[in-house]
C-alpha cells in the first residue's frame, strides 16, 4: 500500500512519517482547546495548516484531515 | 642517544633522506636546515632539496597528503563482501591520486641513496600513517630505523629545533592506529556502499552509488532524527505579556516575570490586573560578573568560531588553516588542544604579533608584565592549541587567509588579556500580585574583549537608574500571542558540535565527512535539509542494519583506536572484530536486498528529479525551470517543464562544475540563483543571461 501523502510505502493507511505527524496533531489539539478556551477541531486543523512554524508532514497531514 | 648520530658527520655512505607530507613543508624544512640555499633538482617529475648541513648531506622529499590506499585485489568492484584487503599507491586506488605514482617512485629512487632516514609529516595519525608507509613500501621497511622529527610550526626556529632533537620511533601507535583506521573505513563503506548500491539493482532497478561510511551513517542519523522532528512539528500557542512603565516621563518596557503564558486567558487576566495601577520596584539587585577570556582555539573550536564570524563551513576553515600553517603563519592546525605551553616562547610571538600597526597597541599593554595565557581543559599530546608564529606573511593573503589568521591572532591575543568585568542590574517591579523584570547589562572593564576586537559578541543594554521603592505608572500592558519554534536545522558548525559530543570521527576527517553528506546528496543546500534519500538510508538502516547508524558501534571503536594511538596493542583483534560485525549487518541487508532496493530506489528517483528543479518559471509562473541535459550535444541548460504547453524560458548553464539550487529567487528578474561549486571557490550565479543585475557585482 502507498501512503496517499507522498507515495512511500505505507504498513497502514499512511507511511511512518506521516502516521508519526498524524500522532503529533492529534495530541496537540487539547492543549490548542486549553489554550484558546475553545476550538473546533477544523478550526485547529486551519490554524495548524497555516501556521509558518508547523513541520511539512504536519501541515500535510492537517489538511488530510480536513479534506476526510 | 639516536638524535646524536646526526650531529655528527656521516660514516657511512649515503645522505640523509628526509620525508615530508607536502611540497610546500618539503621547501620550508629546506629553508630552515641550509639557512635558506637548498639545492633544487626534478627526480622523476618531483622536485627535491639538497644541501649539507654540519657537514652532512641532506636531501628532503615530500608526499602529496596519502599516496597509499587500502583496497581490494580483485579488479571486480560489484562483488562484495571483501574482507581480503591489502595496502596499495594510491593511483591504483582512486583516479584523483595520479600524481601518487611519480611521488613514491622518487622516494624510491632517493632511498636507494640514503644511509639514513627521517620521517618530517605532520605529526598526528594521518601525517604518521603517511610517513610510515613511505618509510615501509617505497623505502625498503625503514619505519623501525627512520628518526622522527616532531615540530608544531613550519618556523625556521621550530623546524631547526625538532632536527636538532631527532626522536627515534617509538611504538608507533599513531601510525598502527591510522593504518588500523583506513583498513577498518575501508571494509566497512565498501561492503556497505556495495550492498546498497547493487540492492536496486537487484530488484530489477537503476544503478547509482549509494555510500554509508562508519562516521557518516551516524552523523546521517543525526540528521534525520532532527529533519523528522521538524517535519512532524506542531506548534502549540502561548502569550507573552510584557508592561510599558512611567517613571517621571521616561518609559521602560519590562517583561513578565513568567516567560510563557499557556493560556489566553490567564494573559488577558494579568492585563486587566495591571491597567491603571501602580508599580513599585520591590527589589533593585545589582551584580558583577567576571568574565574570563575564551580559551585558545583546537580544530572544532576554530571551525565554530569561524562559522560563527564568517560563515564559513569547516573543511573551508581547515583548507585555509593548512594554507596559514604552510606558510609558517599559525601552528599546525589540527590539533585537539586548548592549551598554549611555555614552550612555545609567548614573549616572542607576541613581539612578532605587535610588528604589524594593527595589534602594536594591544601587544605592547600585554608585554607590561610577564605574559600568562589562559589554558583550557582538552589536551592533546602532539601539538599546543593553534596560534600564530609571530611572522609576517611573505605573499600577499587571500581575503579568507586574512580573516582567519586576524581571527586566530586575537583569540591568541584574549588569551593573554585580563579579565572583563561587567554589571547586570534586575529590577522587579511589582503591580498587585503580579511581578514584572527589567533587566540590563553593560562592560565595565573591557579587559581581554579589547584584544579580541569584533569577535567578542557581548551586548550592553543601557541600565536604569532605579532605587528600591520607586514608583512607576502603568502605561500599558501588551499581550503578545506567540507560538513555540520547531527545532532548527544542523548548520555544518553545529553538526560537527555534535559529532565532537558524541565521540565520532576525528579533528582530522569530521569536516570531510559533512561535506560527503552533502556530495551524496543526502542533504541539500546550505539549510541541510535531508533530502528523500537520505532519509531512506537512514530508514533502511534503522529496519535492517541499525548499528550502521547508531553511534554506539562507532564510538567503541574509536575509542579502541585512540587506546592505539597512546601505545596499547590490539588494532589486528579490532580489526578483526569489525569484519565479524559487518559480515553481521551485511548477511540481514543480502537477506532483504529486494526490499531495500526498492526503498532506495524510489527514494532516488524523488531526489533526483527535486535536485533539477531550481524554482517557479518566472515567464510562464505556472511551471518549473529545470536543469536538462540535452540528449543531442549532452549539454546542460535550464528549461521550463512547460516547454510542451509552450514556455520557451531557457538559459545556458556553466557546463563545469556542481550546479545548486538555493531557495531565493533573484532579487532584480525573479529568477533562480544557483550555486555553481568544484573546481575552485563556490559561486552564486542568477541564471537568467538577460538579468539587469549581472555586470553590476
Amino acid at each position: 500500500m502507498k501512503c496517499p501523502l507522498c507515495g512511500r510505502e505505507a504498513p497502514a493507511d499512511l507511511c511512518p512519517y506521516h502516521l508519526a505527524a498524524k500522532g503529533r496533531v492529534e495530541a496537540a489539539y487539547p492543549q490548542w482547546v486549553k489554550a484558546y478556551g475553545r476550538m473546533e477541531w477544523k478550526e485547529y486543523l486551519d490554524n495548524v495548516k497555516r501556521n509558518v512554524q508547523t513541520g511539512q508532514w504536519a501541515k500535510e497531514i492537517a489538511e488530510f484531515l480536513q479534506g476526510g | 642517544m639516536p638524535s646524536l648520530e646526526f650531529g655528527r658527520k656521516a660514516t657511512g655512505t649515503g645522505y640523509t633522506l628526509v620525508i615530508c607530507e607536502k611540497p610546500d613543508a618539503a621547501r620550508r624544512v629546506s629553508d630552515a636546515l641550509s639557512g635558506g640555499a637548498p639545492r633544487s633538482e626534478i627526480v622523476d617529475g618531483t622536485t627535491v632539496f639538497r644541501f649539507t648541513r654540519r657537514g652532512e648531506e641532506f636531501v628532503v622529499c615530500s608526499a602529496q597528503g596519502h599516496v597509499y590506499g587500502v583496497s581490494d585485489p580483485t579488479e571486480e568492484r560489484s562483488v562484495y563482501p571483501v574482507f581480503d584487503i591489502e595496502w596499495y599507491p594510491s593511483d591504483l586506488v582512486d583516479e584523483e591520486s595520479a600524481n601518487a605514482a611519480r611521488r613514491i617512485a622518487a622516494v624510491r629512487k632517493l632511498a636507494a641513496g640514503a644511509a639514513r632516514f627521517v620521517n618530517a609529516c605532520d605529526f598526528d595519525v594521518e601525517g604518521e600513517t603517511i610517513g610510515f608507509n613511505l618509510l615501509r613500501y617505497a623505502c625498503g621497511g625503514r619505519e623501525g630505523s627512520a628518526l622522527r622529527a616532531k615540530f608544531s610550526t613550519l618556523t625556521r626556529e621550530d623546524l631547526v629545533r625538532a632536527f636538532d632533537e631527532l626522536k627515534p620511533q617509538m611504538g608507533q601507535g599513531l601510525a598502527r592506529a591510522g593504518r588500523a583506521r583506513h583498513a577498518i573505513d575501508f571494509v566497512w563503506g565498501v561492503n556497505l556502499s556495495r550492498a546498497l548500491s547493487q540492492s536496486p539493482l537487484g530488484s530489477g532497478h537503476r544503478y547509482r552509488t549509494v555510500s554509508i561510511g562508519r562516521v557518516q551513517g551516524p552523523t546521517l542519523g543525526f540528521l534525520v532524527q532532527r529533519e523528522r522532528e521538524i517535519r512532524e512539528f506542531v506548534p502549540l500557542p502561548y502569550w507573552k505579556v510584557a508592561g510599558v512603565f512611567d517613571k517621571d516621563g521616561r518609559r521602560f518596557n519590562a517583561d513578565y516575570s513568567k516567560q510563557k503564558i499557556e493560556e489566553k486567558a490567564l494573559a488577558e487576566k494579568v492585563r486587566e490586573g495591571c491597567l491603571g495601577k501602580d508599580a513599585e520596584a520591590a527589589a533593585v539587585k545589582r551584580s558583577l560578573a567576571q568574565v574570563g577570556p575564551p580559551v585558545p582555539f583546537n580544530i572544532g573550536d576554530l571551525q565554530k568560531e569561524a562559522y560563527r564570524a564568517f560563515g564559513y563551513n569547516p573543511s573551508r576553515t581547515l583548507q585555509v588553516a593548512e594554507r596559514l600553517y604552510l606558510g609558517a603563519l599559525i601552528s599546525y592546525p589540527r590539533t585537539g588542544s586548548q592549551k598554549l605551553p611555555p614552550s612555545i616562547d609567548y614573549r616572542g610571538i607576541l613581539q612578532g604579533i605587535g610588528k604589524a600597526p594593527e595589534y602594536s597597541t594591544l601587544v605592547g599593554e600585554l608585554l607590561k608584565s610577564e605574559p600568562k595565557p589562559v589554558q583550557g581543559a582538552k589536551s592533546d599530546p602532539a601539538h599546543p592549541a593553534i596560534h600564530p608564529t609571530g611572522e609576517r606573511p611573505k605573499r600577499p593573503l587571500d581575503s579568507s587567509e586574512s580573516a582567519l589568521l586576524d581571527l586566530v591572532t586575537r583569540r591568541f591575543l584574549a588569551a593573554f588579556g585580563p579579565t572583563a568585568r561587567r554589571e547586570f542590574v534586575e529590577v522587579i517591579l511589582v503591580v498587585g500580585e503580579h511581578e514584572f523584570k527589567l533587566g540590563g547589562g553593560r562592560t565595565v572593564f573591557p579587559g581581554w574583549m579589547k584584544h579580541y576586537g569584533r569577535y567578542a559578541s557581548y551586548r550592553d543594554v543601557e541600565l536604569p537608574v532605579i532605587s528600591e521603592g520607586d514608583r512607576f505608572r502603568v502605561v500599558d500592558v501588551l499581550v503578545d500571542q506567540k507560538f513555540e519554534q520547531k527545532p532548527t536545522r544542523y548548520n555544518q558548525s553545529t553538526l560537527l558540535e555534535k559529532m565532537e559530543k558524541e565521540g565520532i570521527g576525528t579533528k582530522a576527517t569530521r569536516a570531510d565527512i559533512i561535506a560527503t553528506l552533502v556530495g551524496r546528496g543526502y542533504v541539500a543546500g546550505e539549510s541541510m535539509e535531508v533530502t528523500d534519500l537520505g532519509l531512506s538510508v537512514v530508514e533502511t538502516m534503522l529496519k535492517y542494519a541499525p548499528s550502521i547508524v547508531g553511534t554506539g558501534l562507532t564510538r567503541e571503536i574509536e575509542e579502541k583506536l585512540e587506546a592505539v594511538e597512546g601505545g596499547a596493542e590490539g588494532e589486528a583483534a579490532l580489526l578483526r572484530e569489525t569484519v565479524r560485525s559487518i559480515a553481521n549487518q551485511l548477511a540481514h541487508l543480502s537477506a532483504n536486498e529486494e526490499a531495500v532496493g526498492k526503498e532506495l530506489d524510489s527514494a532516488l528517483m524523488a531526489t533526483v528529479a527535486k535536485s533539477s528543479v531550481l524554482g517557479r518559471c518566472p515567464v510562464c509562473k505556472a511551471g518549473e525551470l529545470r536543469v536538462i541535459r540535452s540528449k543531442k550535444t549532452k549539454k546542460r541548460f535550464v528549461g521550463c517543464s512547460n516547454y510542451a504547453t509552450g514556455c520557451r524560458a531557457s538559459a545556458p548553464l556553466p557546463q563545469k562544475g556542481t550546479v545548486k539550487t538555493t531557495s531565493k529567487p533573484c532579487e532584480r528578474c525573479s529568477w533562480p540563483v544557483v550555486y555553481i561549486t568544484g573546481g575552485g571557490r563556490p559561486w552564486r550565479l542568477c541564471v537568467n543571461p538577460g538579468c539587469p543585475g549581472k555586470g553590476k557585482r
